[in-house]
């Protein structure tokens, strides 16, 4: 019988497989759908591996302006600042220091994210805390409850920096940026980056991580539990005996859906239901005539413009106005569209985007991924449902009350963002179980 | 002269509870107020003839009962009125009322929602359960768990212990309630439109922030704090308005010693060599006493009395930063006869608790959209009591005050308050209210309204914020006012804080005023 059998084949379930694997046990992945193409996040070190490339646009950011023009955003944290000088000197000269800051607090969380979570009462959490640092350790705590909008207000005046900014930090969350707690996103999405960059990079992780693996396709239909331990699971090919079963899929799906109800605690199963999970991008793969001027795009002029698209998805709405982040592959773009709340009134389009591109020959539109409203992060990404509220604090240890059933994926603890982390630190903990 | 060994700036509750402990502890207290008369915003006064009005603070929630009992506020005449109950009207001629009877509350909360009469008593053992455990922290000058100060670090390892004693399913239930929306929040527990508006509008008062933003959920428990002692002493008004609370308590501290001056208006504190001396008032008269004691919000009292040159640049900053943003105003009404609402005509014991405009999250919401672009909500959030049918020495024989608290009336409306600004308000929200009790117009006889400018005016409150300050989770405890400074203490020797603007903040609480006055006599509350 197989060791472990892992559901799902993304960055974290990977991840998972290579630990238990590295540790000389035997592991089955499934794969329920097609490998993605490459990895949204930061990979760590202790997960990356030989040959893994990450990528970062460089400009990462540029972002259209109201009357005409864009805003570049390098790499390079003075090239950025000789950008931003074009709409703002106060802001070009409070750009280095920002970016600073945001890195000193960043790598705070980087020190939380490759660990299970801490938690609340444990003294040893308190300890590392007071070694941080007092002057970083108050502005982090102050920052992470903020709304990103006032954190920007209280930096810059520039509308078009603050609205991009904005934007990224509200990325995939039903939230606008003038909610308290999303200038922990801003934060928790810059982890892994260099100064001065706030969008996730890309990496070919998990294409890699697929080698050495046995992977098999199929769908999951139950997981089976037999006197309180998990067993195997149940593929529409037939069944899969192991002593373990990770997964990497949604929580409520998990505990809700693949196992039979009964074993769960009521408690526990409202609690599970509760995870707030609410989809709000849609994405658009566009083909165009050409190859557009630009790498990346992103619509957001203002926090006002991105509070409003949000607006409208707080009364189920699409956006009339959406905030949009084009990212061009030759005559190929992939938009993502924010707000477009699961099940929403209104109309997708990529209108707004026209002026800036060449014509459209070909359009899809799919909903983010995440089951069963489109959330990508499983999870939502906000305070009460982060560090060790993640996704809830009864499984916030990857484990669950059904004996030899782990959770990773990015409902999990630190959650997306960072490639593989959740996967790693399951896959830790239950070899430190056996 | 005589000479006096704390000076308070300010007059407001705070100030007046700070005055009464130090004078009860046998120091020499003077109280400087700049108006004729204590009280800060709580404060009442016959508005118009033969109407009384608590003209802006307007209920007595959250009053210690410690500071009830140790200064024995009843005997220098505090008496409270109990408020009861809390009816929300509905667009449908329907209502949502809240009873403080058990069975008779059960019974309407089911009318509405089974399932929420269910889920009621246990949500409500809940919050019970939270707020105990936040009980003590209101009492604590809030240590900084960064600190390397043994004092500090003793009383942080005394709240350390004292929330490893509490189970961990509280400690990330008490976590949720600080992270979370109230909108969401309730939504884990209720289904009924209308009760999960009437409980949100309790997490966005005195803030800019609307139901469905994360943080909002904690003031949820204040309602819960304030049952705490019992119904009868928490939730009331003041029997003569809530300028009987300032009363009582300042002549508390005047029974102790103390001296209040009023129309003395602080103008400058004296500083020489980041000590503080005294204090400069108006006409140039100096006071001097070793402590000073500001009951002004921070920034009144740092950047306007202290002065940025006596203070650190990351002080300066940290104060520059704090926020305030007011976002709630009052309207005052003398009214010839009781309103009739839509959903119950008739005069009843509904008159004699709240009323409560919030018929839906959505409502409250929408009303936030409009406040969150700078413009008055066009259908805003109220919270209405008629203290005349409790105590009818506010009103002439017959006739009624009505207050109403109204939100949002954003401070940075588009185009800034003017006179015709504040009567567009007023208008609003006499228009909104007839809407559920259509005789309204006709029984106005008098029309008294506030905007967060005139409280900023009147009061002295920057940006009119009710709470010195908004109660958000990042200017909350060690973070009230400024990092490291939350303990009353300041940058300047021998200048304490004792305002809301300080841990625990908002509410007439009086609170800080209790707390600010340990810390000088150097006692562990």
């Amino acid at each position: 019988m197989t060791d472990a059998i892992v559901i799902g084949s993304g960055p974290d379930e990977l991840a998972a497989a290579h630990q238990l694997l590295r540790a000389g046990r035997s592991v089955i992945v499934v794969q329920e759908h097609a490998p993605q193409t490459h990895t949204d996040g930061w990979v760590p070190r202790a997960i990356s591996m030989p040959g893994v490339v990450v990528e970062q646009l460089d400009p990462w950011l540029r972002a259209v302006l109201p009357g005409g023009g864009t805003l570049e955003l390098w790499q390079d944290v003075r090239r950025s600042a000789d950008a931003i000088r074009r709409l703002s000197p106060r802001d070009a000269d409070k750009w280095p220091d920002f970016c600073d800051r945001m890195a000193r607090l960043a790598a705070l969380l980087e020190e939380l994210y490759l660990a299970p979570p801490p938690s609340l009462v444990d003294l040893r959490f308190a300890l590392k805390i007071r070694r941080l640092g007092r002057i970083g350790m108050e502005d982090l705590m102050r920052v992470l409850p903020m709304p990103v909008a006032e954190l920007l207000d209280d930096c810059f005046e520039s509308d078009a920096l603050k609205g991009a900014l904005g934007a990224l930090a509200v990325r995939d969350l039903q939230q606008g940026p003038r909610s308290a707690g999303t200038a922990f996103r801003l934060l928790h999405f810059h982890v892994g980056n260099p100064p001065g960059v706030f969008r996730p990079p890309r990496s070919n992780y998990v294409q890699l991580a697929r080698s050495g693996l046995d992977i098999r396709e199929g769908c999951v239909r139950r997981i089976n539990v037999r006197a309180g331990e998990a067993t195997g699971v149940t593929l529409d090919s037939g069944e899969l005996g192991a002593r373990f079963v990770i997964s990497g899929a949604d929580p409520k799906r998990t505990l809700v859906d693949l196992v039979e109800p009964g074993w769960l605690d009521p408690d526990l199963a409202r609690a599970v239901r509760h995870i707030r999970s609410r989809g709000v991008t849609a994405h658009l793969d566009l083909e165009l005539e050409r190859t557009p001027e630009w790498k990346t795009l992103t619509l957001a002029p203002s926090l006002d413009y991105v509070e409003r698209a949000y607006d409208d998805a707080k009364y189920r709405r699409i956006s009339a106005q959406p905030c949009i982040d084009a990212v061009a592959d030759g005559a190929r773009v992939h938009a993502r569209v924010q707000y477009v709340p699961h099940g929403g009134q209104g109309e997708i389009s990529a209108k707004p985007l026209e002026r800036y591109m060449p014509a459209i020959t070909r359009m899809t539109v799919r909903m983010a991924g995440g089951w069963p409203e489109g959330q990508p992060h499983h999870a939502e990404l906000s305070l009460d449902q982060a560090l060790w509220m993640r996704p809830l604090p009864e499984l916030s240890d990857y484990r669950t009350p059904i004996k030899g059933l782990w959770l990773c994926g990015p409902a999990m603890h630190p959650g997306a963002g960072v490639a593989g982390a959740s996967g790693y630190n399951c896959a830790k903990a239950l070899l430190r179980d056996l | 002269m005589k000479a006096y060994d704390v000076i308070i700036v300010g007059g407001g509750h705070n100030g007046l509870a700070c005055a009464a402990y130090l004078a009860r502890a046998g120091r020499k207290v003077l109280v400087l107020e700049r108006r004729e008369r204590v009280g800060g915003a709580a404060w009442s006064e016959e508005v118009f003839p033969g109407f009384r009005f608590s003209v802006f603070s307007y209920v007595v929630s959250l009053l210690r009962p410690e500071i009830i009992r140790e200064l024995e506020l009843p005997r220098h005449g505090l008496q409270i009125l109990p408020l009861e109950s809390t009816v929300t009207p509905l667009a449908n001629g329907d209502y949502l009322a809240q009873w403080s009877d058990h069975d008779q509350n059960r019974r309407e909360l089911a009318r509405h929602s089974p399932r929420d009469a269910e889920a009621y008593d246990e949500f409500g053992l809940l919050l019970h359960r939270m707020a105990r455990a936040v009980k003590p922290l209101l009492s604590t000058a809030p240590p900084n768990p960064t600190s390397l100060d043994p004092r500090e670090l003793f009383d942080l390892l005394r709240l350390g212990r004292y929330f490893r004693r509490l189970p961990e399913k509280d400690l990330n239930a008490l976590w949720k309630l600080l992270t979370m929306s109230a909108a969401d929040y309730l939504d884990e527990w209720f289904e009924s439109e209308a009760l999960k508006g009437t409980k949100s509008a309790s997490g966005i008062i005195g803030t800019l922030l609307g139901p469905r933003s994360p943080g909002t959920a904690y003031v949820l428990l204040h309602h819960y704090m304030g049952e705490l002692d019992g119904v009868f002493r928490a939730w009331g008004f003041a029997k003569g308005g809530n300028g009987s609370v300032s009363a009582a308590i300042a002549a508390a501290a005047q029974s102790h010693g103390a001296d209040i001056r009023t129309q003395a208006s602080v103008s400058k504190i004296l500083v020489s060599g980041e000590r503080a001396i005294g204090v400069v008032l108006d006409g140039g008269e100096e006071l001097r006493a070793p402590i000073v004691v500001s009951g002004a919000d921070p920034r009144r009292t740092f950047l306007g009395l202290v002065g940025e040159a006596h203070l650190p640049n990351d002080f300066v900053a940290a104060i520059q930063r704090y926020k305030f943003r007011g976002s709630s105003g009052k309207v005052n009404l003398a009214l010839s006869e009781l309103p009739r609402f839509t959903c119950m005509p008739e005069p009843g014991p509904h008159l004699r608790g709240a009323i409560s405009i919030s018929p839906s999250v959505d409502y409250l919401e929408r009303a936030y959209d409009d406040a969150k672009y700078g413009e008055i909500s066009r259908r805003p959030y109220m919270d209405i009591v008629i203290p005349s049918m409790l105590d009818p020495s506010m009103a002439p024989p017959g006739k009624h005050v009505m207050s109403i608290f109204v939100q949002y009336a954003p401070y940075h409306v588009n185009g800034g308050w003017s006179d015709a600004k504040r009567e567009q308000f007023g208008d609003t929200v006499v228009n909104t209210l007839a809407e559920y009790a259509p005789n309204l117009k006709g029984a106005i006889l008098h029309r008294q309204v506030i905007t967060p400018a005139d409280i900023e005016r009147i009061v002295g409150l920057s940006e009119g914020n009710i709470f010195q300050g908004e109660l958000t989770l990042q200017q909350m405890f060690f973070l009230r006012p400024a990092p490291a400074w939350s303990r009353y203490r300041t940058p300047i020797h021998g200048l304490y804080q004792c305002g809301s603007g300080t841990h625990p903040g908002g509410g007439v609480m009086g609170a800080s005023g209790r707390n600010a006055a340990m810390a000088i006599l150097g006692v562990r509350a």
